[in-house]
């Protein structure tokens, strides 16, 4: 069973390493099929793993975890009575998160070998994202808080060098600057909780999530947990680095911002959840919080302009409904809808790449319209993954989101708050991705597509590019026939060992049905209004301007920020090197050169070269070792 | 001992010691310095004949008679140096000789 | 009794008149512009001095200075000064200014240093007087001392009077090569 977790995490780390060490003797290539092998070699890693916690008899319940074993490699940190192991935990739910990190991250791995053929860096990509792949499964298998708390760290450094990996682009240094710190306050309050448990009960393995805190505690742990995850999934009010995380390239904007790290919060909320039912208001905060994240991203996705933009946007409404399901306590529906987010949003990115890449780098979908008459294959792949996002049966996404409202009927009346705006979000999922589909490929070829469309080799790209994103849009058709509650659902009785959800969450069979058709209904209407404005053109798009400027502005947030936080920063900067570095640090360096001389002046005085200089200093010296002698005596 | 306790004889070693001592450092004639060395080395002579006087130690005697023949030889080479300077057409001056080449 | 105490105040003038003329003739050889007139001034001092070896019972010690110094010492002096020739200078100028002062200062510490240490009585080292026999300071005890107890420094000195002799021999003979 163990076995199993050492080589999925290790894995890529090895793969990471061999690069590095190789160096520039290693041709490019080679550098990118070391990071794919090993990537997909911790595939095979998680396979053995959630085929061994499979097999285990239930042996109970043990350090948070039942079906589930630690192993532990050496003690890491130990003082007095406070010591952290360096240890890995496989059990259900870790062993889902391995499967879908790795897999995913190997078809997308593979992508990039494509994409980024060519490039100049590619070696330091790859070993970038091996390395981002090692920290997001460390992540995932983390065995105790601080493991958790490292892979978290790591996993917000490889974005941001992946972010910024145009580095000369300075629009990407700003996108990977913001993210990180973005991140970094996130990472503070995750720090601030833990701190809080430490202080309590002396430990931090996974099982101490289960002792009685007090409710004040437990309210703080929760909203320090909760704005860490906040800070990764980009849910407001920390969501601003998302979009420009989109400077990085598309595979890394695939792995990263779609399918693994930004779901880190969601799975956060899941392996803590014992704390969370202690803080229940907390809990419920975070899925207001993804109710309102999405349908701010989903009206906003309406106006962008850039495909990767409306994607992104896209992304963050998916993981606004994974807050909600976790957030209500559907533990196991979140978990299920990030896995088939994972897949089609991938797919989504990679298409989107794919079209990218054959239109030399353009990402303005203005430009692109009937680039289905030219790329068939691309075409369809993209409305695979488009008709899951929106949930239409019997795509993934059908079986995943609706679960996720239906779950919000029985626990008040701000459930039904998050059910309106679950439903309202589906009609806007609706309508902004088939905006995005009827504006790009159906029609005819524009001049801008005809002019700058060039294939690769007669097809639309290298092979390593077409076939993850045929893989994916397999999975995201029928990924979601897994679970289909509550008719059949492996997921939630996989899950339930570790995170069992709570029972307020659990709708009837009719409440589903019914959330089920309506969602759907939803979801054709918002492709209906997308195909009369966009295709057709029948319906002219209500002009308000103040209304799109809001909406263009992505709800002032960025202006707001840059207010509050960045200006006085950086004006406080420039204060403390007025007045302190330049005069104080920077001076000393030259005080001190200019002392030395002066001294090294004043010194030279003696060198008169007269013997009886000399013959003085010596009587003098002589008289001084006299006069010690005395005051000794 | 009749006469003046061995702390007067001290008193005018001293004495003499620092007017040699004084002269080696103002005068810039070098003949002049080597005779004001020699005050020096008479003054710390007188203190140890004085000392061994008061101790009934010989060694204080044999170490002052050591002490005039070394500086019988300090003088010889000393006054030798003077004369390699004169027969060079050297300045004599104290001062002047600041320099290790020539 | 009286002759006892006639004889110390006989030694007492003896040691003033000694002491005196030794400082005068001191203060004489450092202050005389022409460096013959130093030589001569260092005659009286080597005298004085003889005369208080005598009063120390170290006749041995006392013969030796006139013999030495006063016979060899300033003759040579007195060579070489004729040699060289005559050197006008005044003695108390040239030089960085703060060197006169410093001299003066680090001369006169010395000065007082060593009669603090004096009259701190050195620990009570000063007091104890032992009396002598008559022999001490002879010739003859003087040789069985050098003989006996302090055989090493002898045949150094003799060591060392030979190689400055050498020395002086070089330094002084006429160079082979032509000099700057």
């Amino acid at each position: 069973m163990t076995g199993g977790s050492w080589l999925c995490l290790l894995a890529p780390l090895a793969g990471t390493i061999l690069i590095l060490v190789g160096g520039s003797w290693i041709p490019r290539v080679v550098a990118a099929w070391i990071a794919t092998i090993s990537v997909f070699v911790a595939f095979g890693g998680a396979i053995w793993a959630f085929l061994s916690v499979h097999n285990q008899q239930y042996t109970g319940c043990l350090n948070g975890t039942c079906r589930g074993e630690l192993t532990t490699a050496w003690t890491w940190l130990a003082a007095g009575h406070f010591s952290v192991p360096l240890q890995l935990l496989v059990d259900p739910l870790s062993t889902m998160m391995m499967l879908i990190v790795s897999g995913v991250g190997g078809l997308i791995v593979l992508y990039s070998i494509g994409y980024m053929d060519g490039d100049e860096e590619e070696r330091r990509y790859f070993a970038y994202i091996s390395f981002f792949v090692f920290s997001m499964l460390l992540l995932v298998e983390g065995g105790n808080l601080l493991m958790l708390l490292v892979g978290w760290g790591l996993v917000g450094l490889s974005s941001y060098l992946l972010i910024g990996f145009w580095h000369e682009r300075p629009s990407a240094v700003a996108a990977a600057k913001k993210a990180f710190v973005m991140n970094a306050f996130g990472d503070a309050t995750m720090a601030l909780a833990l701190f809080i448990v430490i202080a309590h009960t002396n430990s931090l393995s996974f099982g101490v999530l289960n002792v009685h805190f007090s409710s004040t505690q437990a309210n703080l742990i929760a909203l320090g947990l909760l704005g860490g995850a906040v800070a990764k999934s980009a849910q407001i009010p920390l969501q601003t680095w998302l979009p420009d995380a989109m400077e990085g390239p598309t595979p890394v904007s695939a792995l990263i911002h779609a399918a693994t790290m930004v779901t880190a919060g969601v799975y956060l909320i899941a392996r803590t959840s014992p704390i969370f039912e202690q803080a229940r208001t907390i809990e419920l905060m975070a899925a207001g919080l993804g109710a309102l994240t999405l349908l701010v991203a989903g009206l906003i996705a309406l106006v962008q302009t850039d495909i990767k933009r409306v994607i992104a946007y896209s992304t963050m409404s998916q993981i606004g409904y994974m807050f909600v399901g976790v957030g209500v306590g559907g533990y196991a529906n979140g978990m299920f809808h990030l896995m088939t987010h994972a897949f089609f949003k991938a797919l989504l990115f990679m298409t989107a790449g794919l079209a990218i890449h054959a239109l030399a780098n353009e990402q303005d979908i203005r430009k692109m319209r009937g680039l289905g008459r030219v790329m068939p294959f691309t075409k369809w792949c993209f409305l695979a993954g488009a008709l899951a996002l929106v949930g239409i049966p019997p795509f993934a996404g059908f079986f995943s989101k609706d679960p996720i409202i239906a779950s919000t009927l029985n626990i008040g009346w701000y459930g039904y708050v998050f059910y309106a705006c679950g439903i309202a979000g589906a009609f806007l999922t609706g309508l902004y991705t088939f905006r995005l589909w009827f504006l790009v490929f159906p029609g005819e070829p524009s001049p801008f597509v005809r002019e700058h469309y060039h294939d690769h080799n007669g097809r639309e790209g290298a092979w390593t590019m077409l076939v993850p994103v045929g893989i994916l849009a397999v999975l995201a058709t029928i990924g979601g026939w897994i679970q289909f509650p509550p008719h059949w659902d492996p997921i939630t009785k996989w899950l339930a060992p570790v995170a069992p959800s709570l029972a307020d969450a659990v709708p009837s069979s009719t409440q589903e049905t019914v959330t089920s058709i309506v969602s759907v209904l939803v979801g054709l209407a918002g492709i209906a209004v997308a195909w009369a404005v966009y295709s057709e053109r029948k319906i002219a798009i209500p002009a308000v301007p103040s209304v799109r400027r809001i909406l263009e502005n992505k709800f002032y947030f960025d202006w707001l920020y840059d207010r509050i936080f960045y200006a006085p920063g950086v004006w406080l900067a420039n204060v403390l090197r007025r007045e302190f570095e330049e005069p104080v640090v920077l001076q000393t360096g030259t005080d001190l050169g200019e002392t030395t001389l002066a001294a090294g002046g004043i010194v030279r005085r003696l060198q008169t070269g007269l013997l009886r200089t000399y013959v003085l200093l010596l009587a003098a010296g002589a008289a001084g070792v006299v006069l010690a002698f005395l005051i000794a005596k | 001992m009749l006469g003046p306790d061995v702390a007067w004889y001290i008193a005018v070693a001293a004495f003499l010691f620092g007017i040699g001592a004084l002269g080696v450092l103002i005068r810039r004639n070098t003949l002049v310095v080597l005779l004001s060395l020699e005050l020096m080395l008479n003054g710390g002579n007188l203190a140890l004949i004085a000392l061994s006087r008061q101790w009934h130690n010989g060694a204080g005697q044999i170490f002052g008679l050591t002490v005039m023949a070394i500086a019988a030889s300090e003088v010889c080479v000393g006054l030798g140096l003077v004369v390699a300077l004169n027969r060079r057409n050297l300045s004599l001056d104290v001062d002047t000789l600041s320099e290790l080449r020539g | 009794m009286i002759l006892a105490s006639a004889g110390n105040a006989l030694v007492w003038i003896v040691w003033i008149v000694a002491a005196f003329s030794c400082l005068a003739s001191g203060v004489a050889v450092i202050s005389f512009s022409n460096a013959f007139y130093s030589a001569l001034a260092l005659i009286g001092n080597l005298a004085s001095l003889a005369v208080m070896y005598l009063l120390l019972s170290a006749e041995f010690v006392a013969a030796a200075q006139v013999l030495v110094y006063a016979g060899a010492v300033v003759v040579m002096f007195l060579f070489v000064i004729a040699y060289v020739g005559p050197r006008r200078e005044t003695p108390w100028s040239g030089g960085p200014s703060w060197q006169t002062v410093g001299a003066a200062a680090a001369a006169g510490a010395l000065l007082v240093e060593i009669v603090v240490a004096v009259g701190m009585q050195a620990n009570g080292s000063l007091s104890h007087e032992t009396s002598v026999g008559t022999d001490f300071g002879t010739p003859g005890w003087i040789g069985r001392v050098f003989l006996t107890d302090h055989l090493l420094a002898f045949e150094i000195t003799s060591v060392v009077l030979l190689v400055a002799a050498v020395g002086g021999v070089i330094l002084g003979s006429h160079t082979r090569r032509a000099t700057a």
